[in-house]
C-alpha cells in the first residue's frame, strides 16, 4: 500500500467505479488457460466436495462428490480431474522453441496456466497436491496411476504461484487487485464477485452498487472453496443425504434422481463463478501487456519444461518438508526475485515508477542541458562520457556518485554528478555504440522527458550454497534420500 | 391435491431460497415458518411420487426386480417388502421409493436391519461381550465387528428411557434390562453409557478410574473374541486397533498387532489401577444396595433442585 | 444488582442476556477502542438479532457440515474415557501411568444447570490442587467462570488436565488440521487468545483458594487431527503475549463506567415486543439508538463482528473503512472527502499540513502519468 494507491481507493469510493494502479498487465493470461474452481465440504481438512475445470468457456466440466467423506470417491473424482488437466497439460508438449543464450537447448513453446478464484483456490490446490502425490498405484490401498501424477503438477503450480512474477498459477482476484483499485478494504476485495462488480460492472449501474449485489450469497455464490453456510444447511445436507439413503437401499433410479439434484444443486454454486473467472480474463486481456512480462512467462515456461522432463525421468515426488539448504535456497531464492520483477514492474509502468518516485527511490523530468559528445581524457584510454543535467519536481535524495538506470536505456548506467535544487547533473555510460561518437538516440535530448532510478531490473545472479549433500550438521545434515514408503502409500485421507 | 411431481419440485427449490434467504437476514420467525412450509411440502412431495409409482404398475414390478437383484442391503429390502411390514410409499426412512430426505421421517437413513434380533438384543450381545459399561458407539463397533450387522446410534439415545419405563410397569418382568452406570459419588445414571442390570453393581459403578480400567478390560475381551473366531474379520481387527493404540506396548502398528499381546500390555496397565479402582467401586456399590430402591440402582438418581428433592427420595 | 449492572440491564432491554464465551472474549481483545461492541457485549445484547432488525444482518453462519466435523473430532479424542487424550497427554505432559482419572463434569447428577457444574467442578479441581494421593487427572466440559465488565460469563474449555504435584493445564481440541507439522497461523492464533481467556478464568478460580497462578501452566495444549486423517496430535501453545493483552482489555472493560457515563440515561436497545415475540420499536428508532454509541469500524469487523455491516455502512465516506492501512497512506486523515480535496489543493491547518503536501505529490503524481485531474 502507498500513498498513491491508497490515494486511487479514495477516488474510487468517491467517484463509484475502480482506478486503475498499472497502466499495463503485469501478469501473462495466456490464450489458453485452465480454469479450475473447487469445492470443499465445511470443516474437513482437505474433502473434495465438487470442482468446475475446463479451457474453454462454452465448455465447462462439472465433476461432483456425492459422498464427501468416502475415500474411494475422493480418489475416483481424483481420478476424473486428472484426466482433465494431465490431457492440457499434455497438450503443452507437442510444441518445442529453441532456447539461445548460455545453456542452449529447447523448451515448450507454451506452458499450461491455472486460473483458480482466489488464494484459498490456491492453497486448496496444494493440500490437494499434497494428498495425492504419495499414493501408490499398486498392491493395498492402489489408486489410478494418473492420480499422483496429478498430485505433483498440482504441488507445482501451488508452489510456482508463490514464485514472484510466475503466471502458471494465478489467482484472480490477486491479479486483479494488483492492477486496479476500488473503493472498499482490501479484504472485501476478497470476494471475487464484488470485486469484478467495482472494475467490470454491468451497464446502468455503479462499480459500488455492482459490488454490493455481489455480497448476497443466494444470488452470487461465494466462489469457493469454501461455501455458503445456508446452501450447506439447507440445500446440500438434504441432496447428500438423498443419495446415501437411495444407496444403502439399493434402488437405482432413485440413485440417478439423487445424483442428478446433487450436481444440480452444486453447479448453481459454480456456474456463476465459472461466468466470473472468463470475464475476469477478459479483462486483464484487456490490458496491454508489460515489457517484462515475455520474459518471465519465458522462465516460466522453462520450469515447466524442466519439471516435465523431471517427472518423465521418474524422478521423486516433492518431499513433505523441505531440507535446509533447499529452504533457505528457496528463500534467498525468492527475495532475490522479488527485488527483480518490482524493479521490472516499475520500468514497465510509469504508475509503478510513480510509487518510487514517491519514495525517493527515482526521479522523472526534462532534459535541460546535454552534452553528448563530452569525452574523459582523465585516464588511460579516452572515453565517451556524456553529461545531462535533468531539472525535476521530484523529492528524490540523490547522492553524488550513485549510479542510477533509466527505463528507457536500460543498459546504460547514470553517475550523479551533481545535485542543486531542482537539477540533477549525470554522466552517462554504456548503451551508446563502441566509438567516440554516440548513437543516434542513444543520448537523451534536449526537452526529452526521461525517468532515472536507484534500482535496475538486471539479472542478478544467485548466492551461493552448499549443496545438499554437503548440508552442514547444525541445520540437520543432509536430507534422506526420498523413499516411497508403504506409509504414504496408506496415509489416511479420510 | 393433485399437483405434479415435477411442480412440487419446483416449489420445493423455491422455498428452500427463500428459507436461505430468511435466514441471511437475521429473520428467525420467518425461516422457521418456511422451513414448516418447506416440510409439508416435501410430505406432499412424497405421496405425489408414490400415487406416480403406483399409477405405473410396470414400473413397480421393475423396481422390485431391481432392488431384489442387487448384491447388498438391496436383498434385505426385498425381504421386507415380502414380509408385507411396510406398505411402499409409506415407509420413513428410505425403502424402495426414496423419498427426498424428508425431514419429518428419520434423519439417518435405514440401513437393512440384521436379520431379526431386536435392538436390545443386540445391545445385549454386544455389552455381554465386553464385560463393561460402554457408549453406543463402541457397542455398535462391537456388534458389527463380531455379529455382523450395525446398528445407527441414535437409536439407543432412548433406550435407557424406555427400559426404564418398562421396569418401573413391570419389575424383573424381563430376564434383563439394558441399564445405566452410576455415577460413583453421586450415584447417578453416567452420561452415555450402558449396561446390564444382571451384572454386579460394582461393575455398574464408575469411579474416576473406572473409565479407564473398563477400556483396559474391554481390550482384553476384544482380543480374546478375535482368538475364538475361526476367520480374521477386518472389522475386528480395526476394533482390536483403536484399543491397542491408546494402550502402552500394545502394538507397534495396525499391521503389526497380535491380540495375546494386546491383552499383556492391557493387564500390564490395569495392575496399575485396579486396587483403587475397586476400592472405590465397593464403597459405592454399598451405598448403592444401602440407599437406593430397585429401580434406581438400575437406572440411577438425578439431584432436583431444592423442592423436588423430597418427591424423589419419596420413590422408595 | 448494582447501578452499572442496572444501567446495562436497561440498555439490553427484555431480551435475555446473551452470555459470553472464549470466542466473544477474545474477540473483544481484538478491537479495544469500539465502544459500541464494548457496550453490547456488556449488556449481553444480542447483536446479531439488533443488526438484523436495524436492516443490517451480519453475514456470519456455521455450516452444519463444519460443526459435524468438530463435534465428531472431539467425540473420538474423548470416546472411552478420553483414552486417546490420555495416550496424547501422557507423550506431551509426561503423564505417570498411574494418573488416568476420568471426571464428566458435563452434569451433576443428571443435572446440568450451569451453578451446580460450575460448584462442583471447583470442588473437583480444589480437591485435585490440595490432594497428596491421585485425585483427578481429566476433567471433562469443565466449568469455569470470568468476570467481564462487571458481569460474570460462564466459560467452558474442552478440558483441563492435572498433573499430580504439578500444575493443571488447558486442552483445546479444534477441528482445523496440522498438516506435515503446519496449521493455518489465524486459526492456531484464534485458538491460542480462547485458550488464554481459559488460563485466566481457571486462575482466577484457584486464586479464590490461595493457589498462586503458576499453579496453571501458561502452555496449554492444543489437539488437532493429523494431516488428513482424524487420528490427533497435540501442540504447546505458549500463551503468555495473549494473557497480558487479555488482562489489560478485561481492566479496560472494567471501567465500563466511563462508557456508560458518557451516554443519554434512557439508552436502550430493547426492540418493545408484543405478545406475540413481535417487536414494535421501528428499525429506524432501534438504529439511532445504536448511533448514540460510538463505533470505531475496520474491515477487520467484518470477520468478526455482528454488527459489521451497519458500521461498515455508517463509515461510508471515512478512509477508516478502506483499511487502516489506507488511512495511514493518506497521511491519517479521516475522511475521503477532506484526502481529495488536500490532493486537489485545498489549504490546509497546521496539523494536517503533512498530510496535504503528501496527498498533493501523490495527485500530481498521478494526474501527470493519467493526464486526469483528480
Amino acid at each position: 500500500m502507498s500513498t498513491l494507491t491508497a490515494l486511487a481507493r479514495a477516488i474510487a469510493a468517491d467517484t463509484g467505479a475502480a482506478q486503475p494502479i498499472c497502466a499495463v498487465r503485469h501478469v501473462h493470461i495466456g490464450p489458453r488457460p485452465l480454469v479450475f474452481i473447487p469445492l470443499a465440504l465445511a470443516g474437513e481438512a482437505n474433502a473434495p466436495l465438487a470442482a468446475m475445470v475446463g479451457d474453454d468457456p462454452q465448455a465447462p466440466v462439472l465433476l461432483v462428490v456425492p459422498e464427501p467423506r468416502d475415500r474411494d470417491q475422493r480418489f475416483a473424482f481424483a481420478a476424473e480431474l486428472s484426466a482433465i488437466v494431465l490431457s492440457y497439460i499434455e497438450s503443452h508438449f507437442a510444441e518445442e522453441e529453441p532456447v539461445g543464450g548460455r545453456d542452449p537447448g529447447t523448451r515448450y513453446a507454451d506452458a499450461p496456466q491455472l486460473l483458480v478464484p482466489n488464494p484459498a483456490g490456491i492453497a486448496f490446490t496444494r493440500l490437494l497436491g499434497r494428498s495425492t502425490r504419495f499414493r501408490r498405484t499398486e498392491g493395498p490401498y492402489a489408486v489410478a496411476e494418473s492420480v499422483p501424477v496429478l498430485g505433483r503438477w498440482l504441488t507445482f503450480f501451488a508452489d510456482r504461484a508463490e514464485h514472484p512474477g510466475s503466471s502458471l498459477m494465478v489467482a484472480a482476484t490477486d491479479a486483479l487487485a494488483a492492477h486496479w483499485a476500488t473503493g472498499q478494504s482490501s479484504l472485501e476485495d476478497g470476494n471475487l464477485g464484488a470485486l469484478l462488480g467495482w472494475i467490470d460492472p454491468p451497464p446502468g449501474m455503479s462499480g459500488a452498487q455492482a459490488a454490493m449485489e455481489a455480497e448476497d450469497p443466494v444470488r452470487c455464490p461465494p466462489a469457493g472453496p469454501a461455501t455458503d453456510p445456508t446452501f450447506d444447511n439447507e440445500i446440500l445436507d438434504q441432496r447428500i443425504l438423498a443419495v446415501r439413503t437411495a444407496r444403502m437401499t439399493g434402488d437405482g433410479r432413485a440413485c440417478d434422481r439423487a445424483k442428478a439434484a446433487l450436481t444440480e444443486a452444486l453447479a448453481t454454486q459454480l456456474e456463476p463463478t465459472w461466468a466470473l473467472m472468463w470475464r475476469a480474463a477478459g479483462v486483464l486481456r484487456r490490458l496491454p501487456a508489460g515489457g517484462h512480462v515475455r520474459a518471465r512467462w519465458d522462465a516460466d515456461k522453462a520450469a515447466f519444461t524442466w519439471h516435465a522432463q523431471h517427472i518423465a525421468d521418474g524422478g521423486p515426488p516433492q518431499p513433505r518438508r523441505d531440507g535446509a539448504v533447499s529452504a533457505a535456497r528457496r528463500l534467498a531464492n525468492a527475495e532475490r526475485v522479488q527485488e527483480m520483477v518490482a524493479a521490472q514492474r516499475a520500468f514497465d509502468d510509469p504508475l509503478v515508477m510513480a510509487e518510487h518516485r514517491l519514495a525517493g527511490e527515482a526521479f522523472a523530468g526534462q532534459v535541460v542541458t546535454a552534452e553528448p559528445d563530452r569525452v574523459d581524457a582523465t585516464g588511460r584510454r579516452r572515453v565517451l562520457r556524456p553529461r545531462i543535467t535533468v531539472e525535476t519536481e521530484d523529492d528524490m535524495v540523490a547522492e553524488t556518485s550513485v549510479t542510477l538506470t533509466s527505463p528507457a536505456r536500460p543498459s546504460q548506467k547514470a553517475r550523479v554528478v551533481d545535485v542543486t535544487g531542482p537539477q540533477v547533473v549525470l554522466e552517462l555510460q554504456g548503451g551508446m555504440g563502441r566509438s567516440l561518437t554516440p548513437e543516434p538516440g542513444s543520448v537523451p535530448a534536449v526537452g526529452e522527458p526521461v525517468c532515472y532510478a536507484a534500482f535496475s531490473d538486471a539479472w542478478q545472479p544467485p548466492p551461493a550454497f552448499p549443496e545438499p549433500e554437503d548440508t552442514p550438521w547444525t541445520h540437520g545434515g543432509p536430507p534422506p534420500e526420498y523413499i516411497p514408503s508403504d506409509e504414504d502409500a496408506r496415509e489416511d485421507w479420510s | 391435491m393433485t399437483e405434479s411431481v415435477e411442480s412440487l419440485e419446483r416449489h420445493i427449490s423455491q422455498l428452500r431460497t427463500a428459507v436461505r434467504e430468511a435466514v441471511l437476514a437475521g429473520d428467525r420467525e420467518r425461516a422457521s415458518a418456511l422451513r414448516r412450509e418447506l416440510r409439508q411440502a416435501e410430505q406432499d412431495w412424497d405421496e405425489a411420487l408414490a400415487r406416480a409409482q403406483e399409477a405405473g404398475a410396470g414400473d413397480r414390478e421393475e423396481a422390485g426386480r431391481e432392488v431384489a437383484g442387487r448384491e447388498e442391503a438391496g436383498r434385505e429390502e426385498a425381504g421386507r417388502e415380502e414380509a408385507g411390514r411396510e406398505a411402499p410409499g409409506q415407509d420413513r426412512g428410505g425403502a424402495v421409493l426414496a423419498g427426498p430426505a424428508n425431514a419429518a421421517s428419520a434423519r439417518a437413513p435405514q440401513p437393512p436391519q440384521a436379520p431379526l434380533l431386536p435392538l436390545r438384543e443386540q445391545v445385549h450381545e454386544a455389552l455381554s461381550l465386553l464385560t463393561v459399561p460402554a457408549a453406543p458407539r463402541l457397542i455398535a463397533t462391537v456388534h458389527e465387528a463380531f455379529f455382523a450387522g450395525t446398528f445407527p446410534t441414535a437409536r439407543l439415545t432412548s433406550m435407557k428411557r424406555d427400559e426404564e419405563r418398562s421396569f418401573r410397569t413391570a419389575p424383573f418382568a424381563r430376564p434383563y434390562y439394558v441399564c445405566a452406570a452410576l455415577t460413583a459419588d453421586l450415584l447417578a445414571p453416567a452420561r452415555g453409557l450402558l449396561a446390564i442390570s444382571t451384572w454386579p453393581m460394582e461393575r455398574r459403578v464408575i469411579g474416576s478410574l473406572s473409565p479407564r480400567v473398563d477400556f483396559l478390560t474391554g481390550a482384553i475381551r476384544v482380543a480374546e473374541a478375535i482368538e475364538r473366531l475361526p476367520a480374521p474379520v477386518p472389522a475386528a481387527r480395526r476394533l482390536l486397533w483403536r484399543f491397542a493404540a491408546s494402550i502402552p506396548g500394545a502394538a507397534e502398528s495396525a499391521g503389526n498387532m497380535h491380540p495375546h499381546e494386546v491383552t499383556q500390555a492391557a493387564l500390564a496397565e490395569l495392575a496399575v489401577h485396579q486396587a483403587a479402582d475397586q476400592a472405590t467401586r465397593h464403597a459405592a456399590a454399598r451405598r448403592a444396595r444401602d440407599q437406593l430402591d430397585d429401580a434406581q440402582q438400575l437406572f440411577g438418581t438425578r439431584i432436583q433442585l431444592a423442592g423436588q428433592r423430597a418427591q424423589a427420595k419419596g420413590g422408595r | 444488582m448494582n447501578r452499572t449492572e442496572a444501567r446495562l440491564a436497561r440498555i439490553r432491554g427484555r431480551a435475555l442476556a446473551k452470555t459470553h464465551n472464549a470466542r466473544t472474549i477474545a474477540a473483544l481483545a481484538s478491537n479495544p477502542g469500539c465502544a459500541r461492541r464494548a457496550i453490547l457485549d456488556a449488556a449481553g445484547a444480542d447483536k446479531q438479532r439488533i443488526a438484523a432488525y436495524a436492516g443490517f444482518p451480519a453475514p456470519f453462519g456455521q455450516s452444519r457440515f463444519a460443526l459435524a466435523r468438530g463435534n465428531a473430532v472431539e467425540a473420538q479424542v474423548k470416546a472411552d474415557g478420553a483414552a486417546e487424550l490420555l495416550t496424547l497427554l501422557r507423550e506431551h505432559l509426561n503423564l505417570p501411568i498411574p494418573q488416568a482419572h476420568y471426571d464428566d463434569l458435563s452434569e451433576v447428577g443428571g443435572n446440568t444447570s450451569l451453578d451446580l457444574r460450575h460448584a462442583r467442578t471447583r470442588t473437583l479441581l480444589a480437591r485435585a490442587a490440595a490432594a497428596r494421593t491421585d485425585a483427578g487427572t481429566m476433567f471433562d466440559h469443565p466449568l469455569l467462570r470470568l468476570e467481564v465488565g462487571g458481569r460474570h460469563a460462564f466459560l467452558e474449555p474442552d478440558l483441563i488436565a492435572f498433573q499430580l504435584h504439578g500444575r493443571f493445564t488447558i486442552v483445546e481440541i479444534k477441528s482445523f488440521p496440522v498438516i506435515d507439522g503446519q496449521a493455518d497461523g489465524a486459526k492456531v492464533a484464534a485458538a491460542a487468545i480462547q485458550s488464554a481467556v481459559y488460563v485466566l478464568a481457571l486462575r482466577d478460580a484457584l486464586a479464590e483458594q490461595g493457589l498462586p497462578a503458576e499453579a496453571v501452566s501458561h502452555e496449554t495444549v492444543l489437539v488437532c487431527p493429523r494431516d488428513f486423517s482424524s487420528r490427533p496430535v497435540a501442540t504447546s501453545l505458549d500463551v503468555r503475549k495473549q494473557l497480558t493483552v487479555l488482562r489489560r482489555q478485561l481492566a479496560r472493560m472494567d471501567r465500563i463506567d466511563d462508557l456508560l457515563d458518557l451516554l443519554p440515561n434512557d439508552l436502550t436497545f430493547d426492540l418493545d415486543p408484543d405478545g406475540d415475540g413481535i417487536p414494535r420499536r421501528s428499525p429506524a428508532a432501534l438504529a439511532g439508538a445504536i448511533r448514540q454509541v460510538d463505533a470505531r469500524y475496520a474491515p477487520e469487523c467484518l470477520s468478526t463482528c455482528e454488527m459489521c455491516f451497519f458500521c461498515r455502512d455508517e463509515a461510508r465516506g471515512g478512509t477508516a473503512a478502506l483499511g487502516r492501512d489506507v488511512r495511514e497512506e493518506l497521511g491519517g486523515v479521516e475522511h475521503i472527502e477532506t484526502a481529495l480535496r488536500l490532493a486537489r489543493g485545498a489549504r490546509a491547518g497546521n496539523d494536517l499540513a503533512e498530510a496535504a503536501e503528501l496527498l498533493r505529490t501523490a495527485a500530481r503524481l498521478r494526474a501527470d502519468i493519467i493526464k486526469e485531474a483528480v
